[in-house]
C-alpha cells in the first residue's frame, strides 16, 4: 500500500474539511494523519493530509480538485512504499 | 440592480429565481419552510405541488433534462429534506443541474435534535456537486446566485441550499445586487489535439463512443458534423442515445451490458476508441481489463477527474466539446471497416417476429417509436422495460430520452415525465414504466390529475420485478427471492381513481389500436400491457465478462 502526503489549499468555507475527508474515504484512501490551519488574514486554509491506498494518488487529487472551495492540491512526496 | 424595499429571505429566494429565468418549481411545504411558501403566495413563480418530496426532486430532474434549464425543487427540513436525497443522488450520477432548497429549523434550535431537524448539509456531501447552509440573510442572494452558477458550470450537477426558518423570515439589510452573471471559472489547460490527430490518422478500425456529455455540452451538431466528416462507426451509452442520428448508416446502437451485438463486437475489435463525454461506466465496459483490448483511447471530457479514472487515455482532450470536436474532424480512409461494421449491424438486426399470441414488449416499444411525434419525449423507470426502450425506440436528441442512468433509480419515470411535460407543454411525453417501478412513485398520479398533464403512461406489466427475476433465473439457480408481484393492485381501477383514462391489453392483436388510442388521446392515459413473466432482455453480458461474450438466449 502506497503512502502519500498532500498539501491542500482551500478557501475557509463551510464544511470544506468534511468534504475533503468524505471524498478521501469514498475514493478508497485511508487517512494516517491530518494537520489543518487557517490564515485568518487571507481566509485560506492549509490542510496537510497523509493517506495510504493501493489506488493511484492522482485519482484522489483529481477528485479533491473538483471540490468547489479547493484552490490547490500538491503531492508532497511518497513517504513509503 | 439595487432596491430600497426591504425584503425577507423568503421573498429574496423568489426574486433570485426569477433573475435566473425560473418559471416553475416543484415542491412540498412543511413547518420549517413555511416562510418561503408564504413568499411564494406573492410570487409569479408557478409551484407544482407533488405528493412526495422524491417526486418533486425527480420532476425537477425531468424538467432540467427535457428543457436544458436548471430544475428547482423545495422541501421542508427533516423528512422533507431526506426525501429529496435520492433525487439529488440521481442528478449527481447523471450530471443534471438542479437547485434544491430545503427549510431548516431556526438557527437557535440547530444542533439540539429539534423537531424535524436533520443535518441535511452533512447528508448533502455525498449526493450533491456542492451545498450551502445560509445563516445570515444578507448572504442569501449571493449564495443562491452561486448555486445556479455551480449547477451549470463545467460538469453540471445538483446544488443544495439549506435555509433556516429565521433566515427565511429575516429582512435583508444590504442592497440586492444582481449576481446573475456570476460564474466560477473552470480552469482547464488549452486542449492539445496534436497527439489525438496522430492517433486518428493511423487508425484502421476506429469507433466513436458517445456519452451523455455530448447532450449536456449542447454539442450534438458538432458531434454529427464530426461523424459526417470522419464517417467513423459509432456506438452510444444509455445516456448518449439521441446524440447520433439513429438513421446514420454508421451508427451501431447502444453498447454495454444490454447493447447491440454489433456495437459490442465492433468495440472489442476496434484499434482506436474515441470516448466523447463518456466515462467507461461498468455497465458499458463489462470486464474492464478485457474492454476494447486492442484500442488506443482518445478521451474528450469536461471533467479532469474522468480522464484515466477507469481506462488510461492515450490522448486526453479536456474542455468544451463544441470547440474541441471540430478540431479533430478530418476525413479518414476506413471504408473496409465501415462496411464490416454495417454488415455486423445488418446481420444482427432486431427481430420482432415473436411467436405466439402473447405481447412482445420490444415490438410494442418499436411501434410506439414509429408512431410517436418526432419531438416526443420518453421517460423510463428502471428494469427490463428500460433496457427494451433503450434498445427498440429511436430518439433524435438526448433531451427526448430521459432515463436514470448512473443511479438506476426505480420510481424515476412518472415524476420525470411530469417535469418534462411542465417544461414542454405542447410535446407528447410518454412514461415507459414497469409494474415494480410504477408503484414506487404512484402517488404522483395525483400531480398529473391536479395539473391535468397529458402524460401517457405505458405500463409494461409482468407481475414481477422482472430484471431481478431474470438475474435470479440466470445467475442464482432460479431461486426467485421476493420478485413476485402477482398481488399488484388493479392498475386500471387505480388510474381511474386519479381521473386517468386507462386500458389493459393482453394479446398481440390488440397492440396497434391501443397504441394509436393512447397517442391520440387528449389527456393523461395509462396503457397497461400484460407480458409473459418469463420474457428476458437480450443480449446480456453477464457480470465480470468481456462484452463479446454476451448471452443471446437461455
Amino acid at each position: 500500500m502506497n503512502q502519500y502526503q498532500l498539501t491542500i489549499k482551500a478557501d475557509d468555507k463551510q464544511v470544506v474539511l468534511e468534504r475533503i475527508l468524505q471524498v478521501t474515504r469514498y475514493r478508497g484512501f485511508l487517512i494516517d494523519g491530518i494537520n489543518a490551519k487557517v490564515n485568518t488574514g487571507t481566509h485560506i486554509g492549509t490542510i496537510i493530509l497523509m493517506v495510504r491506498s493501493e489506488r493511484s494518488i492522482t485519482l484522489l487529487v483529481d477528485q479533491i480538485n473538483k471540490l468547489i472551495d479547493i484552490k490547490e492540491v500538491k503531492i508532497d512526496d511518497v513517504v513509503a512504499q | 440592480m439595487t432596491t430600497e424595499k426591504k425584503q425577507t429571505g423568503g421573498s429574496v429566494l423568489f426574486n433570485v429565481l426569477q433573475q435566473h429565468g425560473v418559471e416553475h418549481v416543484f415542491g412540498y411545504p412543511g413547518g420549517a419552510i413555511m416562510p418561503i411558501y408564504d413568499a411564494l403566495y406573492d410570487s409569479d413563480v408557478q409551484h407544482f405541488l407533488c405528493r412526495h418530496e422524491q417526486g418533486a426532486a425527480f420532476s425537477a430532474v425531468g424538467y432540467a433534462r427535457a428543457s436544458g434549464k436548471v430544475g428547482v425543487c423545495l422541501a421542508t427540513s427533516g423528512p422533507g429534506a431526506t426525501n429529496l436525497i435520492t433525487g439529488l443522488a440521481d442528478a449527481l450520477a447523471d450530471s443534471i443541474p438542479i437547485v434544491a432548497i430545503t427549510g431548516q429549523v431556526p438557527t437557535s434550535a440547530m444542533g439540539s435534535d429539534a423537531f424535524q431537524e436533520i443535518d441535511v448539509f452533512g447528508l448533502s456531501l455525498a449526493c450533491t456537486k456542492h451545498s450551502f447552509q445560509v445563516t445570515n440573510v444578507n448572504d442569501l442572494p449571493k449564495v443562491l446566485h452561486k448555486a445556479f452558477a455551480i449547477a451549470l458550470e463545467g460538469r453540471q450537477g445538483p446544488v443544495l441550499v439549506d435555509i433556516p426558518k429565521d433566515v427565511q423570515l429575516a429582512e435583508v439589510t444590504n442592497s440586492l445586487e444582481d449576481f446573475s452573471q456570476l460564474r466560477n471559472k473552470v480552469k482547464l489547460p488549452p486542449a492539445n489535439v496534436g497527439s489525438a490527430i496522430a492517433l486518428l490518422s493511423k487508425a484502421k478500425k476506429p469507433i466513436l463512443y458517445v456519452g451523455g456529455g455530448v447532450g449536456m455540452a449542447n454539442a450534438i451538431d458538432e458531434l454529427r458534423a464530426f461523424s459526417e466528416t470522419t464517417k467513423i462507426p459509432s456506438v452510444s451509452t444509455l445516456k448518449g442515445l439521441g446524440a447520433i442520428d439513429p438513421d446514420d448508416e454508421n451508427y451501431l446502437g447502444m453498447l454495454g451490458m444490454h447493447g447491440t451485438k454489433a456495437s459490442n463486437i465492433a468495440v472489442q475489435e476496434c484499434d482506436l476508441l474515441i470516448a466523447v463525454g463518456a466515462r467507461f461506466d461498468d455497465r458499458v465496459t463489462g470486464k474492464l481489463n478485457e474492454f476494447a483490448p486492442h484500442a488506443k483511447i482518445i478521451h474528450f471530457d469536461i471533467d479532469t477527474a474522468e480522464i484515466n479514472k477507469r481506462r488510461a487515455a492515450d490522448a486526453a482532450i479536456l474542455g468544451d466539446l463544441k470547440i474541441n470536436l471540430p478540431a479533430l474532424a478530418i476525413p479518414l480512409s476506413i471504408a473496409d471497416w465501415q462496411q464490416e461494421c454495417q454488415k455486423m449491424k445488418q446481420d444482427n438486426a432486431w427481430r420482432y417476429d415473436h411467436p405466439g399470441e402473447n405481447i412482445f414488449a420490444p415490438a410494442v416499444l418499436k411501434e410506439i417509436s414509429d408512431k410517436m411525434p418526432k419531438n416526443a419525449c420518453v421517460t423510463t423507470d428502471v428494469g427490463q422495460h428500460q433496457m427494451w426502450a433503450a434498445q427498440h425506440m429511436l430518439f433524435n436528441d438526448p433531451s427526448n430520452f430521459l432515463t436514470s442512468g448512473g443511479m438506476g433509480t426505480m420510481g424515476f419515470g412518472i415524476p420525470a415525465a411530469i417535469g418534462a411535460q411542465v417544461s414542454r407543454p405542447t410535446d407528447c411525453i410518454i412514461a415507459v414504466s414497469g409494474d415494480g417501478s410504477f408503484m414506487m412513485n404512484v402517488q404522483e398520479l395525483s400531480t398529473i390529475k391536479r395539473f391535468q398533464l397529458p402524460v401517457k403512461i405505458l405500463l409494461i406489466d409482468n407481475a414481477k420485478l422482472g430484471m431481478v427475476r431474470q438475474w435470479q433465473d440466470l445467475f442464482f439457480n432460479g431461486r426467485l427471492s421476493e420478485t413476485d408481484l402477482s398481488d399488484n393492485p388493479d392498475f386500471i381501477m387505480l388510474a381511474t381513481a386519479f381521473d386517468i383514462k386507462a386500458k389493459q391489453i393482453t394479446k398481440k392483436s390488440e397492440v396497434s389500436a391501443a397504441v394509436e388510442e393512447m397517442l391520440e388521446h387528449d389527456g393523461p392515459y395509462l396503457l397497461q400491457v400484460k407480458i409473459d413473466a418469463q420474457d428476458n432482455v437480450w443480449p446480456l453480458v453477464p457480470p465480470n465478462t468481456a462484452n463479446d461474450q454476451m448471452m443471446e438466449s437461455i
